[in-house]
């Protein structure tokens, strides 16, 4: 089984719209896994129907309980999340300060504060549009995503990839290059960079390659609206080079993009000559990454 | 000498597991007493961040000489092994703990540099 993890360090250079596509065109062969579960949109583009949900927990939430609790105020003066306020002697827990850190808990006279997991969002499994299955998960208002939800989300997928027979992992990791980013890496074969040639889009994407280096992960780059600017996006290329990166390919910048995006479709359903350009790419990272 | 392993399993034939803090678990093995020690992990896979962190403390409290692994430590964790003295092979994934375990002894495992 192998397992592609596509991250782009900055947020809004096409990754999403560039996994979509290559979940379709792995069609029959793939498990797709969206692990941007703070801003997760791959479902947008897939038509998930869900098959199944469960809970998920990740970190605590402080719950006071009001027959112990004696109104001495200690809690709230040692929130440093202002997570706790009094009307009276009736002090409460505003959940979404609640950072779970449990100091309230630790100092309370009567242990009247008890951390309770927090139910942070839900996983799902679903089918979409191509038959395929994705494993992909939403956060409730407030909550964080976290290595461990990635963790969560990746192992569904590699379930999955078992139960139904299939050799693909796409995973859509997440902007940056924080905890969410380094439970996506691990255990990936191959890692696919979906860059753009603007200043933040070249010094994002060399904190990841930092980051990967570290890990020994072989990697290779998409220029994606590489013609907005040409100067950058030979720097980009130069860097690559250096970091002994692959270049997979480059795309124009095209409105095409907004449109199927507006449909809700990913680009390969709506636009011929940037399918052609993708199915190119697509194979290139087949070949690289075995 | 003790060696520990991140690994998908309790025994010898389980795989090595890629992932440093969020391994399925810890095997420490003992030469000396030729024991297999091994450490559940999910407490650390509980935690939402910070994995790395509470895996090398982990794994301090536990003082193996040699970590044998797959993607290796993150960059925080790995500055605390350093700091430990530890010898750390990575690279060790798709290998099981006794093939792994056969690799170093011919010293054919990637020895991770800073």
């Amino acid at each position: 089984m192998r397992e592609l993890v596509i991250l782009s360090g900055k947020g809004g250079t096409g990754k999403t719209s560039l996994t979509a596509s290559f979940g379709l065109l792995a069609a029959g062969t793939v498990v797709l896994a969206d692990c941007d579960v703070d801003a997760s949109n791959l479902h947008l583009l897939m038509k998930p129907e869900v098959m199944s949900a469960e809970a998920f927990f990740s970190g605590e939430l402080a719950h006071i309980n009001p027959e112990s609790c004696i109104g001495c105020g200690k809690c709230e003066e040692v929130c440093r999340f202002d997570a706790i306020s009094h009307q009276a002697k009736t002090y409460r827990i505003n959940s979404l300060n609640c950072e779970g850190c449990g100091y309230c808990a630790v100092i309370c006279p009567t242990q009247a504060i008890d951390m309770n997991p927090a139910r942070s969002g839900n996983l799902f499994v679903s089918e979409i549009k191509s038959g395929d299955i994705m494993a992909h998960a939403r956060l409730f208002p407030g909550a964080d995503n976290s290595g461990k939800l990635v963790a969560r989300v990746k192992m569904e997928a590699k379930k999955l990839a078992e139960k139904y027979n299939r050799e693909l992992i796409i995973v859509d990791g997440a902007p940056g290059i924080g905890c969410p980013v380094i439970s996506s890496l691990s255990g990936a074969d191959y890692v696919i960079l979906v860059t753009e040639p603007s200043a933040s889009g070249l010094h994002d994407l060399m904190r990841l390659v930092e980051v990967l280096k570290k890990f020994r992960l072989k990697a290779g780059c998409i220029i994606n609206k590489a013609d907005l600017h040409p100067e950058k996006a030979v720097e980009i290329e130069d860097f690559c080079k250096a970091y002994e990166i692959d270049i997979l390919g480059k795309l124009p910048y095209d409105k095409a993009f907004t449109e199927a995006m507006i449909e809700g479709k990913t680009i390969i359903e709506t636009n011929k000559s940037i399918r052609i350009v993708l199915e190119e790419i697509w194979n290139n990272i087949n070949l690289k990454s075995i | 000498m003790k060696i520990a392993f991140t690994a998908s399993g309790g025994n010898w034939e389980a795989q090595i597991d890629p992932r440093f803090g969020r391994t399925a678990f810890l095997v420490v093995y003992n030469e000396e007493t030729d024991q297999l020690e091994v450490v559940d992990n999910s407490a650390v896979q509980a935690e939402a961040h910070g994995a790395g962190t509470a895996m090398a403390q982990r794994i301090y409290d536990l003082h193996p000489d040699v970590l044998i692994t797959g993607n290796g430590p993150g960059g925080t964790a790995a500055k605390a092994l350093k700091n430990m003295q530890m010898s750390i092979y990575v690279d060790a994934h798709n290998l099981s703990l006794k093939e792994a375990y056969a690799k170093f002894k011919e010293n054919k495992l990637t020895l991770l540099t800073p």
